[in-house]
């Protein structure tokens, strides 16, 4: 089953809207549920690689931090509060 | 300006910093909110912490520049309706240039940049080594680093990705160097450029390049591949100079030879004899007799692996993963270790797990195995003292039977 | 977007920036001497001579500071300048002549000169209430108080045996390198964190349970809604909870403080590098001078500077005396927090029977 990195983004930020608000995903657990999804001859680590930067870079997905690195959608700061 | 009405100063607790010998943070930051308001508004919230006893500030995790995932750290005060001029107060760690080493030309056009876009306030550096441009609104993130990267800066890295590597000043100033740390920062630097900026590792990653075994950038403390340069072969001597030192009043019986870790040093009073395959290359004598000892000429570095600080599960010094290794461009062979272990570490990290600690989970045996690293004894203190040794496999008899044949079987064609 | 936005290009290069006096002698370097505090030379193959003079610094500068800085080394250097690993400027000379008049125009900004070889250096250290959200105790504020107090082993002007090395960190995260100091100012919390209402709505549960190295944080419900709930003994305080979840403030003005910690190193000569050990476990916040802090560091100082042999750390110091004698000396009273009670104590107790009397 061969994939684009054009559908592993995809798949990938679907699973990044499913979890959010649940569980923060890291680069290192989507690669893993790709390639578990898609065999890592099908996927490997720089096909993901690849699909990862295509969604921060068309800001579909933001990096945050918070004691460590996840992906998740882009939202308005707790922090912020009013100000 | 929040001026004080003739009531006295606003900030009467950190004035009393201002006085004394040392030069005084409350000045720079005074200095500074002449023209800037954020900078006035930070002494206020600064002297209520001081009054309160507690911090204000809040952690934000989202803020940065487009498409990288480190180098901005988000702060927000938590009482932004009496300072707003600071209600966002993010933090760029801008990547200094190996050594620490400027001109004044490029000093002035940072500052110009920061006058420009933030507070004007820096830590110069920051304990990772970063320049620190302290304090500025989301809106200026991009613009900052639009203007910095125009200049040939770019930021450092923060969160679980390769922090900005850091090296002491070497060759280019240090007599004791044994291979070029400055080069090897860069290019490192240069090399990891992708994972410096995009987060993909369970945690965060340093390197730090200390040209000997002084350690001046503290490598073995606080890197989790700590590159110690060091050398094979026999001490440098000048036996005149060192006659010259003890006849300049320094005791060689005892501070020099005494200090010795290994005992490996006699002094007759007339030459220093030193026993090489026994010296560990600690650099005691070296730092007490410069004009007369070097460290010898076939050199190279101990790379150590696994430092660091009490989060998440205890604190832990760097130990020896590569007893010797030369260091000369392209230097193919550490990146390549480098790579051997994040690709482990990635692979089978938990969150939040650094390499010392996955080393420790796994077990050291392991870890060596899944990257490629034969065990030697130059990585411990001592063999294990607790006897309970897990092994992975047994034998049955029939196992031991089969594998006779087999031997048999082979034996004759 | 008018160009191309430039990202990846990395720091430039330091070839860049080197004054033309190392350019010539990269790597040929033979021996440096120290001349006086805070000023050394250099002595390349070539005879050439670099001298440096190493003044010590808030760390925290605002940009004119910096433009000073950048002055001195247009009017005494040819315009080159570097920072060390200690937060310290270096000004690189070429003319030895110069050396007075820069210590003098750095007297004048207020900056001392000193730190080189058995001296105290400058302070690693922190953000603290300047610019942190997990901070126990200020940063800035205590180091100014502890260098105000003990500038003469800085600038030379009182002589000691080695190499003293002083850092602070202002929470146990350590972002400043601390643990292996000769003296080492840590703060802490000793308050668990205090669960807010409605924690559920900004953070997620299952990361702020994993975010506890003790495994302190369980899921629980509270007044219907989910929450979690802290098993107070056995937090530490570590903060790291705070960190991942805003609705767990740990900072408190009553039981938030300082630490002290002695005789780690990182140099490898003589001994192997040493982590520090715990010296006094708590002291109140006290600013804007924290006097009991200064006070303690300066009666550790004063008890090596009188008892080290040359060239010997706290660390080694304390080795040759033992722990007992190093708590008589310095008055400090013995506690049961100063033994180790997490995993592996243990290997922390006195298993000999080798006993100073
Ligand atoms: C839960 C763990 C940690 C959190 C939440 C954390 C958080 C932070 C934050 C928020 C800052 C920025 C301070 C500021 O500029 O306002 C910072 C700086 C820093 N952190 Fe951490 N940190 C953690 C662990 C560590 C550890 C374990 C180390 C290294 C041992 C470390 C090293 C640093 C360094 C070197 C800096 C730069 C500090 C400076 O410039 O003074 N951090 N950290
Ligand atoms: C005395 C209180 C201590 C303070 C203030 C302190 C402070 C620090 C700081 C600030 C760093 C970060 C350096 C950097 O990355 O820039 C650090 C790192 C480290 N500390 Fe400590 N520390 C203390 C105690 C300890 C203790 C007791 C240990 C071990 C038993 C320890 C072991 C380490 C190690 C291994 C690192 C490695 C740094 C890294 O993860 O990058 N520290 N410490
Ligand atoms: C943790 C696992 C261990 C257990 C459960 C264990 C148990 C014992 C027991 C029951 C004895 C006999 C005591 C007696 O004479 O009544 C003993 C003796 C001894 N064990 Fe262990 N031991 C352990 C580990 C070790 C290790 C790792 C060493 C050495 C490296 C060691 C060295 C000795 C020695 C030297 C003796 C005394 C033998 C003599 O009588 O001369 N033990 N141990
Ligand atoms: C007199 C000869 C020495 C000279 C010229 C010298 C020079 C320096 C310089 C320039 C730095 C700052 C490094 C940087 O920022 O790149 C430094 C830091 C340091 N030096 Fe030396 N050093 C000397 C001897 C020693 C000795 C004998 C030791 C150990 C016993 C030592 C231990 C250190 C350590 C641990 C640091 C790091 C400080 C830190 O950031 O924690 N140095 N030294
Ligand atoms: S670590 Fe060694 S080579 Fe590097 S500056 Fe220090 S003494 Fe010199
Ligand atoms: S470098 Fe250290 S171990 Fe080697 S001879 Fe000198 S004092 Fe001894
Ligand atoms: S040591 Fe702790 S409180 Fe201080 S700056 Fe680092 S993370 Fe913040
Ligand atoms: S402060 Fe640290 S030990 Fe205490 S609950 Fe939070 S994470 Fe756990």
């Amino acid at each position: 089953m061969a994939v684009t990195a054009e559908q592993v983004a995809d798949a990938m930020y679907d699973l990044v809207k499913e979890y959010q608000g649940k569980k923060k995903l890291k680069a290192m657990d989507l690669t893993h549920m790709m390639v578990e999804r898609y065999g890592a001859e099908g996927c490997d680590k720089k096909m993901c690689k690849a699909a990862i930067r295509s969604l921060i870079d068309s800001d579909r997905c933001v990096y945050t931090y918070f004691g460590g690195s996840y992906i998740e959608l882009p939202h308005a700061e707790g922090a912020a509060g009013g100000g | 300006m929040s001026e004080t009405n003739g009531k006295g100063s606003a900030t009467p607790m950190l004035d009393e910093l201002e006085k004394g010998e040392w030069p005084s943070f409350v000045t720079q930051i005074k200095e500074m909110a002449a023209e800037k308001e954020q900078c006035q508004q930070l002494l206020e919230l600064l002297e209520r912490s001081y009054r309160e006893k507690i911090g204000h500030w809040k952690h934000g995790g989202i803020v940065g520049v487009h498409g990288y995932g480190g180098g901005v750290i988000g702060r927000y005060n938590d009482l932004p309706e009496e300072f707003p001029a600071i209600a966002h107060f993010h933090t760029l760690r801008v990547n200094m240039p190996s050594g620490w080493f400027y001109t004044s030309d490029v000093l002035r056009k940072i500052c110009d940049i920061w006058d420009e876009h933030g507070s004007g306030l820096t830590n110069m550096h920051g304990s990772t080594g970063d320049i620190i441009l302290l304090g500025t609104t989301t809106d200026e993130l991009e613009p900052t680093f639009k203007a910095l990267t125009e200049n040939d800066f770019d930021l450092g890295g923060s969160g679980s990705d390769v922090r900005t590597p850091s090296a002491c000043v070497g060759p280019a100033r240090c007599e004791w160097a044994c291979y070029d740390t400055l080069d090897l920062c860069n290019d490192l630097t240069q090399t990891f450029q992708d994972e410096l900026h995009r987060p993909a590792f369970p945690y965060k990653f340093k390197f730090k390049c200390s040209g000997c075994p002084n350690d001046c950038v503290a490598s073995i403390a606080r890197s989790d591949m700590s590159i110690i340069g060091t050398w094979r072969d026999d001490i440098r001597i000048d036996q005149d100079a060192v006659r010259e030192y003890a006849e300049n009043g320094v005791n060689i019986e005892r501070d020099i030879c005494g200090n010795c870790p290994t005992k490996c040093m006699e002094w007759d009073g007339h030459d220093l004899e030193i026993d090489n395959g026994n010296c560990v290359k600690c650099m005691h004598c070296i730092n007490a007799m410069p004009k007369a000892l070097r460290p010898g000429v076939d050199t190279g570095a101990t790379i150590l692996l696994g430092a660091k600080a009490p989060i998440v599960q205890g604190a832990q010094l760097s130990s020896v993963i590569v007893p010797f290794m030369k260091l000369e461009p392209p230097y193919d062979e550490i990146k390549d270790l480098a790579e051997r272990i994040w690709d482990f570490w990635s692979e089978n990290g938990k969150n939040r797990e650094r390499v010392g600690e996955i080393m420790q989970r796994v077990g050291m045996g392991n870890f060596l195995e899944a990257i490629g690293v034969d065990p030697i004894p130059e990585m411990i203190a001592y063999p294990r003292e607790n006897p309970y040794v897990f092994y992975e496999e047994y034998y049955e008899e029939e196992d031991e039977e089969a594998e006779q044949e087999e031997e048999e079987g082979a034996a004759v064609p | 977007m008018d160009t191309q936005r430039r990202t990846d290009i990395g720091p430039p290069d330091f070839r860049r920036f080197l004054p033309p006096i190392i350019k010539e002698n990269y790597g040929k370097w033979k021996y440096h001497e120290i001349l006086k505090p805070g000023v050394m030379v250099h002595v390349a193959e070539s005879g050439d001579k670099l001298f440096t003079v190493r003044a010590g610094s808030p760390r925290l500068l605002g940009t004119k500071r910096i433009r000073k800085y950048a002055e001195l080394a247009d009017k005494y250097c040819g315009g080159h300048l570097r920072f060390t690993s200690r937060h310290n400027v270096e000004f690189l000379l070429t003319d030895e002549k110069n050396i007075d008049p820069i210590i003098a125009d750095l007297a004048e900004l207020g900056h001392p000169v000193g730190g080189i070889g058995p001296a105290i250096s400058s302070i690693v250290h922190t953000q603290g209430w300047v610019h942190c959200h997990s901070a126990a105790t200020d940063a800035s504020g205590v180091v100014k108080a502890v260098m105000d107090d003990l500038h003469e082993y800085f600038d030379g002007t009182t002589k000691i045996p080695g190499k003293l090395r002083i850092a602070l960190a202002c929470c146990l995260n350590m972002c400043g390198a601390v643990h292996c100091s000769d003296i080492s100012i840590l703060g802490v919390h000793r308050r668990p964190p205090r669960v807010q209402q409605g924690l559920a709505k900004v953070c997620e549960i299952p990361n702020v349970i994993a975010a506890c190295p003790t495994a302190a944080i369980r899921p629980a419900s509270v007044e219907g809604t989910p929450s979690v709930e802290i098993d107070e003994s056995l937090c530490m305080f570590c903060a790291n909870c705070f960190s991942v979840c805003p609705a767990l403030p740990m900072a408190d003005a009553l039981n938030d403080g300082v630490s002290l910690w002695v005789g780690g190193k990182v140099s490898n000569a003589r001994h192997e590098p040493m982590f520090s050990k715990l010296a006094v476990p708590f002291i109140e916040n006290d600013p804007p001078r924290w006097t009991e802090v200064v006070q303690n560091v300066r009666k550790i100082v004063e008890v090596w500077v009188d008892g080290a042999r040359p060239h010997e750390r706290m660390g080694e110091f304390i080795e040759r005396i033992g722990w007992p004698k190093f708590f008589k000396l310095t008055g400090i009273e013995f506690q049961k927090e100063h033994i180790d009670d997490y995993r592996y104590a243990g290997l922390t107790f006195h298993r000999s029977a080798w006993v100073r009397h």
